[in-house]
């Protein structure tokens, strides 16, 4: 926890100085309770959707920077080969390919829009993606019991001017990036998102799965806010479209 | 404890069995089963729609709710359509082998019936026998079944907006409430696009751009493209809100009609989870037998 707290405060002094300066701590929107106002649409501007790491660019895939400190994320030898695999096979592996949940972080760097919607006890995500929702439950208590979740269990608390949120109860279905990054049910995060002007959120993941990584290890992104005055989340819902596209095609329904 | 994959355990059996199966495990979970729902009065009023319709507007007149930071009345917490049906049916029925009892939830016109054109009389048969209803290929809802579809559902509210959350297939709604206008109307989503504003201590949900892609209930009640819906949610006490809702669709129906129901506070601390449908669906092939998959009243070709 500790560890967080000095990676997000590095990362904040490590930030490039455009967005350091645009607005003075004080000009933060706040809500009726003093806390950052997090409300509103926000989307990503990053290749973390393809790939985690530096990646050069493909066919159909854009290069991109990585997001983990480092570039490097620690795999047992067992794993990396698993990742590895992944990768050969993620046209059909990914479950985005199958129009499943995506899980957390990843549908936090996915590229569609979401939205935020904060409340003092409770803060929900809204994303486009499969009507993807995650409530983040504040200042409470994990469930107990063997809990398997796409999205996984959110438990927020504010510490200064950052959400920090701890999640588990994770299952093994989901990937990391489309790049075959893995992780097992053991998953937990902690992620900390921190309001870094009025229109940027500096969020930071610290992911550790003593199953899949040899050591907890962090990514970190900037959350842009939608500006559009009329911007709203729309749809996304992969499996229907995929279903009219077989029954189209005669491949879905009664012989 | 819930596991996501709760869906998976239903042996293949006739096809309409099972799509009832599927939502009956939800309604009877959560919802209480038989007529039991109807058994005792909502926030002192009589449960049953009709009945419960004029008491409840009387109460709402008197109350003064709990109010957020913003002065709307606070309506943040989780909720139920506990008078409803799961959506099983939203008419009186007395049950069969595959769907339960249901009391109307339509207060106008006064027969409870859904006032369809006479070209659409046999439609709602015909959609029961030959199509999966499309809550179970697990599609969104749509606007307005969301409110009384089975599961719990969750209003988060922040200024400038209105938040509903259901547990069934982790379905949500964001309605704006800072006067902006709809989408363009060639967007069409099957939740629609929900705007609300408040009149005194009713939040009013308005609804278009709706598609042909949702059904009403389980029992294959249907709307066209042109739903237009308008919704009122008002407190009438701590634990209990009157939700009304009118369908206008001049495709459809012979004249806009409106359903009422109370909504109640779920217990204190309950919180709404995930609930996986598609993520763990695996019924669909074996309703695929012998049913269709709903694109609508004029499919794509």
């Amino acid at each position: 926890m500790r560890l967080a707290a000095a990676a997000a405060l590095l990362a904040l002094i490590a930030l490039p100085a455009a967005a350091q300066t645009t607005a003075p701590r004080g000009a933060l929107p706040r809500t009726s309770d003093g806390k950052p106002d997090l409300n509103g649409v926000w989307e990503v501007l990053s290749t973390a959707a393809w790939d985690l790491q530096d990646h050069p660019a493909r066919l159909g895939v854009p290069a991109g920077q990585g997001v983990v400190e480092g570039n490097e994320i620690p795999y047992q030898p067992w794993a990396l080969v698993k990742k590895q695999e992944n990768f050969k096979n993620r046209e059909t592996a990914d479950p985005e390919a199958n129009c499943r949940l995506l899980g957390v972080p990843r549908m936090m760097y996915t590229p569609y829009p979401f939205q935020i919607v904060q409340s003092p006890a409770y803060v929900a995500i809204f994303h486009e993606y499969v009507h993807t929702t995650r409530s983040i439950f504040m200042n409470s208590d994990h469930p107990p019991g063997d809990i398997e979740w796409f999205t996984g269990d959110s438990r927020g608390r504010w510490e200064g001017d950052t959400l920090v949120v701890d999640v588990k109860h994770f299952t093994d279905q989901t990937w990391l990036d489309r790049a075959g990054n893995f992780h097992s049910e053991a998953l937990h995060l902690v992620e900390r998102f921190t309001l870094i002007t009025p229109d940027h959120i500096q969020y930071d993941v610290t992911l550790e799965d003593p199953e899949v990584f040899t050591r907890p290890w962090k990514i970190s992104l900037i959350l842009y806010r939608r500006k559009e005055t009329n911007v709203r989340v729309l749809e996304y819902e992969c499996y229907a479209y995929t279903h009219e596209e077989q029954v189209r095609r005669g491949e879905l329904g009664p012989k | 404890m819930r596991k996501h994959s709760f869906r998976s355990s239903i042996a293949p059996a006739a096809a309409i069995a099972v799509a009832w199966l599927l939502v009956s495990v939800h309604v009877a979970g959560q919802e209480g089963g038989g007529a039991n729902r109807w058994a005792n009065p909502v926030a002192g009023c009589p449960p049953i729609s009709r009945e419960f319709y004029p008491c409840a507007k009387a109460k709402a007149q008197a109350f003064n709710p709990r109010r957020n930071p913003d002065g709307t009345p606070d309506m943040n917490g989780a909720w139920n359509a506990g008078t409803a049906t799961g959506s099983q049916n939203i008419e009186d029925y007395a049950g069969d082998a595959f769907l339960g009892p249901s009391r109307s939830l339509i207060v106008d016109p006064a027969n409870g019936k859904v006032p369809y054109l006479p070209q659409w009389a046999t439609k709602k048969q015909d959609n029961f026998a030959h199509y999966i209803d499309p809550i179970g290929s697990c599609y969104l809802t749509g606007v307005p079944r969301q409110v009384f579809a089975p599961r719990g559902q969750a209003f988060i509210q922040s200024p400038g907006v209105f938040a509903i959350l259901s547990e069934f297939a982790h379905l949500y709604r964001t309605i704006p409430t800072d006067n902006s206008p709809h989408i363009g109307d060639s967007l069409r989503l099957y939740m629609g696009d929900s705007r609300g504003r408040w009149e005194g201590n009713t939040l009013v949900v308005d609804t278009t751009n709706l598609t042909d892609r949702t059904w009403l209930t389980i029992s294959g009640h249907f709307h066209s493209d042109a739903l237009h819906v308008t919704e009122r949610f008002t407190l009438i006490d701590a634990d209990t809100i009157l939700y009304e809702t009118t369908l206008v669709d001049p495709k459809v129906f012979t004249q806009p009609w409106t359903m009422a129901m109370p909504l109640m506070r779920m217990e204190k601390g309950h919180e709404v989870w995930e609930e996986p449908c598609f993520e763990a669906d695996r019924d669909l092939p074996y309703m695929l037998l012998e049913h269709k998959i709903w694109l609508g009243l004029d499919p794509p070709k």
